[in-house]
C-alpha cells in the first residue's frame, strides 16, 4: 500500500494550510522582500504559537538526519519551539537590519519550506502594514427580490434579519463547494483585531493536483497574479475585493479572470434557500482601506460625508446633557452658521472696529476657510487618512444656451455624429461612464445637445484638495456643486442637474 | 535632571489645574446665564456700555435657546429640526428636514443618529425621501424606510401614504434596542473575564497575532496526526473568547476546553436558538436548554 502523500493523481481537494513552498519559489521571495523586521519577527512568532505549529512546522534539530549533517550550514536547527521563540524574541529586542530575520526565516528555521499559511499571514500583514497597497473595489451584497415573499423581505420583526448571514464555517463550504470544480485553491479567512472587517485570501493554484510537488512548480507565468483579497467589513453588506498584484506590476487579464470567478462565487456562498443574494456595484474604488471602511463601513459616516460630515462627530448636536453654551459652543455655533447660511456673511466684530487694509484681506481668507468649513464639514482633511486617489463624473447636463441661437443649432447637428465615434476610440476597456443604450435614447429624444463631457480629478486626496482650492478661492466655495465635496460618496458617476445621478427609492449608504 | 523632571511635573500639574479651572468656569457661567429672572434684571437695570448690555442678553439668549433645545431632545428622545442644503444644485433649494434620535443607557445619552429627508417630488410637497444619515448599516433603514416612507417612483403617480412618527418610533426602537445588547454584551464580557481587545496598538510581540484565522479547520482533516493542545484542555474549565456581530445578533463562546457555542440572539435580547458543540462535534443539548432566556444572564444559566 502506497503512502497516500506519494501519489499523484487529479483529485478535487483544495490546497490545504500546511502544503509548502519552497523558499526559492517566486511568490515568496516577493512577500518576504516586502516585509518590515518587525512584521517579519511578529509573524515568526505567529507561525511558532501552539495553536499555528501544525500549519507552520520549522526545521528543528530532530528533523535532521544523521547522515546528512552539513558542515556549512549557517543556521543551527533549534531543539525546539520554545527554543526558537526565545531566539525570535532575542531578535525583537535588537536592533539590526532586516535581512538578518529574512535569511534566518527562509535559510535556517524554515528551510525546508514557508507553508501555504505562511506565506498567506505574511501577505496580510503586508496589507495592514501598508492600507494602500492595493486597489479595491467595494460591492454590496443585494438580496435578490423574491417574487413570492416580497412582503416578509420587507418585514423588520423582533427576529428579521436584513444583512446577509457570515458563519465563517458554512461560507467556506459553501465556497469551496462552488470553486473546487473550477480550480484547486488555499483559503484563508481571517478576522483583523485593528479594524473592524474579516479578510478572505484566495490562492490560486493552476493545477489539476493539489500535492506540495505541484504547488511548487513555477508556471512560467511572471505577471499572473495568484492571489485576490476579499474583505467584509463587520456588520454591513459591502464586499471589497482586490487582485494581490505587486508594487507596479499590471494586472493581467488572467488575474482579473481569476477574480471574477471567485468573486461570482460568493454571493452564491452567502445565498441559503429563500435568500439568495448578488453582488451589486457601488460606485467605489480606491486604494485606502481607511477610505473604505468610512464610505463603505460598518460605521455612521456611509451616507453623511463632505458637508454632512459634521452629523456624525458631534459637532452639529451636543450631547443632550451638554449645557454649556460658553467654551467649544463657539466652536460649532460657527460651523452651524457656516453651514445654515452658505452666502456666510463674515461678520465684522464690534468688538474690533479698528482693521486696517491687511486686516481685510485675511478677514477676505478667513470667509473663504468658513465657506469651505461650511461646504466639507470636519471631511476632507489632508492627513485624515481618507483620501480618495481618482474620482471620475460624467456631466450630463445639457449644453448651456449660445446667445446666438442659429449658431447652437449648427452645433447641434455636429455633435450627434461626432460624439459617437470619439467614444470608440478612447481606451480598449470600455468604461463604466460609457452611456448605455437607454440613456443615448433618453438624450436623443430631448432638444438639448448634451456632450459627452467627463471630468477626472486625481491626486493623492482629491477632496483635500478641492477643498484647499476652495480656501484659496480658486474654486468658487458657494456655487460648487455638491458633488464635488465628496458627499455623493463614490468615486464614479454621472452628474445631471449638478447631482450625481442616484437609482431612485435606493438609500445611500445601506 | 531632577529640577527639570520636577518642572515638567509642575508644568502639566497647571495644565491640568487650568482644564479643571476652566470647565468650572464654564459650568458656572451656563448656570448663571440660566437665572431664570436674568433678562427681566438686564433689561432694567442700568449698564455703563449700551453695547455690554446688547452683548449680555445675546448670551443669555444662546443659553435659553441650548436649555430649551436640550430639554426637548432629552424628554422626546427623537425631535426634528430644519438644516439648509448648502449645495446650490440641492432637490427643493435645499430645504432639508432633520430627524435626530437620541440613545440613552444607563442615564446617560451615549449616542445620537440623524435622519435627514428632503422633497424630490415636486408634485407632493409633503413626499418625504431619506437624503443622508448617520445610521449604521446593521440597523435595517432600507425596510423601515420601505415599510413607513414608501416614494412613488414617478412624479405623476399617486403618492402612497408616509407615516414619519412610525418611522421614527421604530428606527429609535432599533437603535436603542442596538445599544442594550452592545451594553450586555460588554457586561457579558467583562463578568467572563474575557481579556478585552488590545487598547490602541500594543505591539509588544508577546500577542502577536493580527486576528483570529477563521478556517483553521480546513486543514484539520488533511493531517492525520492531529496534536491535540493538551496544555489548552488542563486547568479550571472558563470561557476564552466571547464575541458577537456588529448588530449583536449572534454571540458565540468559546471554552477552554474546545467546546463551542453559538447563541442568537433576538433584537429585544432573548436568546431564542442555541448551538453547542463539544470539540468532538457531539451536540451538548442540556447547555442549550439552559441557555435559552434572557441574554443578560447567559453566563449564570450556563454554569449552573
Amino acid at each position: 500500500m502506497a503512502p497516500k502523500a506519494k501519489t499523484t493523481v487529479p483529485d478535487c481537494k483544495n490546497v490545504p494550510h500546511s502544503h509548502r513552498l519552497p523558499t526559492t519559489h517566486r511568490e515568496v521571495q516577493r512577500t518576504f522582500t516586502k516585509l518590515s523586521r518587525q512584521s517579519l519577527v511578529s509573524l515568526a512568532h505567529q507561525w511558532l504559537a501552539k495553536k499555528n505549529r501544525d500549519f507552520c512546522r520549522p526545521y528543528l534539530l530532530g528533523d535532521r538526519d544523521a547522515d546528512e549533517e552539513d558542515e556549512d550550514e549557517q543556521y543551527t536547527p533549534a531543539q525546539s519551539y520554545e527554543e526558537l521563540q526565545e531566539i525570535y524574541k532575542e531578535l525583537a529586542a535588537r536592533k539590526g537590519g532586516k535581512r538578518e530575520i529574512q535569511d534566518r526565516i527562509l535559510e535556517g528555521d524554515w528551510r525546508t519550506g514557508v507553508s501555504m499559511y505562511q506565506l498567506a499571514t505574511a501577505e496580510i500583514q503586508y496589507l495592514l502594514d501598508h492600507p494602500n497597497s492595493l486597489r479595491w473595489t467595494a460591492k454590496r451584497l443585494a438580496r435578490i427580490p423574491n417574487a413570492k415573499s416580497v412582503s416578509l423581505d420587507m418585514e423588520v420583526t423582533n427576529d428579521s434579519e436584513h444583512l446577509p448571514r457570515f458563519q465563517a464555517q458554512t461560507f467556506m463550504a459553501n465556497l469551496a463547494r462552488e470553486l473546487t470544480p473550477l480550480m484547486k485553491a488555499h483559503y484563508l479567512l481571517i478576522k483583523i483585531k485593528t479594524m473592524p472587517m474579516t479578510i478572505l485570501r484566495v490562492y490560486i493554484h493552476d493545477s489539476p493536483y493539489s500535492t506540495e510537488a505541484s504547488l511548487a512548480v513555477d508556471n512560467g507565468n511572471v505577471d499572473s497574479a495568484r492571489a485576490v483579497f476579499f474583505i467584509w467589513p463587520n456588520g454591513s453588506p459591502f464586499v471589497y475585493s482586490s487582485i494581490a498584484n505587486h508594487f507596479g506590476q499590471v494586472i493581467s487579464d488572467d488575474g482579473r479572470h481569476l477574480r471574477d470567478i471567485v468573486q461570482q462565487a460568493i454571493p452564491k456562498a452567502f445565498s441559503r434557500p429563500s435568500a439568495r443574494y448578488q453582488l451589486a456595484s457601488t460606485n467605489f474604488t480606491t486604494k485606502s482601506l481607511d477610505a473604505l471602511l468610512a464610505y463603505r463601513g460598518p460605521g455612521k459616516s456611509n451616507a453623511a460625508s463632505g458637508g454632512w460630515s459634521i452629523f456624525q462627530d458631534h459637532s452639529f448636536s451636543q450631547n443632550a446633557l451638554d449645557f454649556i453654551t460658553s467654551q467649544r459652543g463657539d466652536g460649532h455655533e460657527k460651523n452651524r452658521m457656516g453651514r445654515d447660511n452658505a452666502t456666510g456673511t463674515a461678520k465684522a466684530g464690534p468688538g474690533r472696529p479698528k482693521r486696517t487694509l491687511e486686516d481685510k484681506e485675511t478677514s477676505e481668507a478667513k470667509r473663504r476657510r468658513e465657506v469651505a468649513a461650511g461646504r466639507f464639514g470636519s471631511s476632507a482633511q489632508p492627513n485624515d487618512g481618507q483620501g480618495l486617489e481618482r474620482v471620475e463624473v460624467r456631466i450630463d447636463d445639457p449644453f448651456p444656451p449660445v446667445p446666438d441661437s442659429s449658431e447652437q443649432a449648427d452645433d447641434a447637428e455636429t455633435s450627434n455624429i461626432s460624439a459617437q465615434p470619439a467614444n470608440h476610440n478612447r481606451r480598449g476597456r470600455p468604461s463604466m461612464l460609457d452611456r448605455s443604450q437607454d440613456e443615448i435614447e433618453e438624450l436623443e429624444g430631448g432638444d438639448s445637445w448634451v456632450p459627452d463631457v467627463r471630468v477626472v480629478f486625481q491626486g493623492s486626496h482629491v477632496f483635500a484638495g478641492v477643498r484647499q482650492l476652495v480656501e484659496q478661492g480658486v474654486v468658487d466655495g458657494e456655487n460648487m456643486p455638491g458633488w464635488m465635496t465628496g458627499e455623493a460618496g463614490v468615486t464614479i458617476g454621472a452628474v445631471k442637474e449638478g447631482r450625481i445621478r442616484t437609482k431612485s427609492g435606493q438609500i445611500p449608504g445601506v | 535632571m531632577d529640577t527639570a523632571e520636577a518642572l515638567d511635573a509642575d508644568i502639566s500639574d497647571l495644565h491640568d489645574r487650568i482644564a479643571t479651572l476652566r470647565a468650572h468656569r464654564a459650568n458656572l457661567t451656563s448656570i448663571l446665564l440660566s437665572q431664570p429672572h436674568l433678562p427681566t434684571r438686564l433689561e432694567q437695570r442700568p449698564v455703563l456700555h449700551e453695547r455690554n448690555r446688547r452683548n449680555a442678553v445675546k448670551l443669555v439668549q444662546k443659553q435659553s435657546n441650548r436649555n430649551l433645545e436640550n430639554i426637548y431632545r432629552a424628554c422626546a428622545g427623537v425631535t426634528a429640526y430644519k438644516v439648509k442644503d448648502p449645495d446650490p444644485c440641492a432637490i427643493d433649494d435645499g430645504n432639508v428636514l432633520g430627524v435626530r434620535i437620541e440613545v440613552s443607557v444607563g442615564g446617560r445619552f451615549v449616542e445620537t443618529y440623524h435622519v435627514l429627508f428632503n422633497r424630490p417630488n415636486t408634485a407632493h410637497k409633503t413626499m418625504l425621501k431619506i437624503h443622508k444619515h448617520t445610521i449604521p448599516p446593521c440597523i435595517p433603514l432600507q425596510p423601515l424606510a420601505n415599510r413607513w416612507l414608501p416614494t412613488a417612483k414617478k412624479s405623476a403617480e399617486e403618492p402612497k401614504e408616509q407615516n414619519l412618527v412610525k418611522f421614527g418610533r421604530h428606527l429609535r426602537k432599533e437603535l436603542v434596542s442596538w445599544h442594550l445588547r452592545l451594553n450586555t454584551l460588554e457586561k457579558l464580557r467583562k463578568d467572563a473575564k474575557v481579556e478585552d481587545k488590545p487598547a490602541g496598538p500594543d505591539e509588544s510581540n508577546i500577542e502577536p497575532a493580527v486576528g483570529t484565522v477563521l478556517n483553521a479547520f480546513v486543514s484539520d482533516d488533511e493531517d492525520s496526526e492531529e496534536e491535540d493542545p493538551l496544555s489548552e484542555a488542563v486547568g479550571p474549565l472558563r470561557i476564552s473568547t466571547l464575541d458577537a456581530d456588529a448588530a449583536v445578533r449572534e454571540i458565540t463562546i468559546t471554552w477552554s476546553n474546545g467546546r463551542v457555542g453559538i447563541f442568537k440572539v433576538t433584537k429585544d435580547g432573548e436568546v431564542d436558538k442555541a448551538v453547542v458543540r463539544t470539540k468532538e462535534g457531539a451536540r451538548e443539548a442540556s447547555l442549550v436548554s439552559k441557555a435559552l432566556g434572557r441574554i443578560e444572564g447567559l453566563l449564570e444559566r450556563l454554569e449552573a
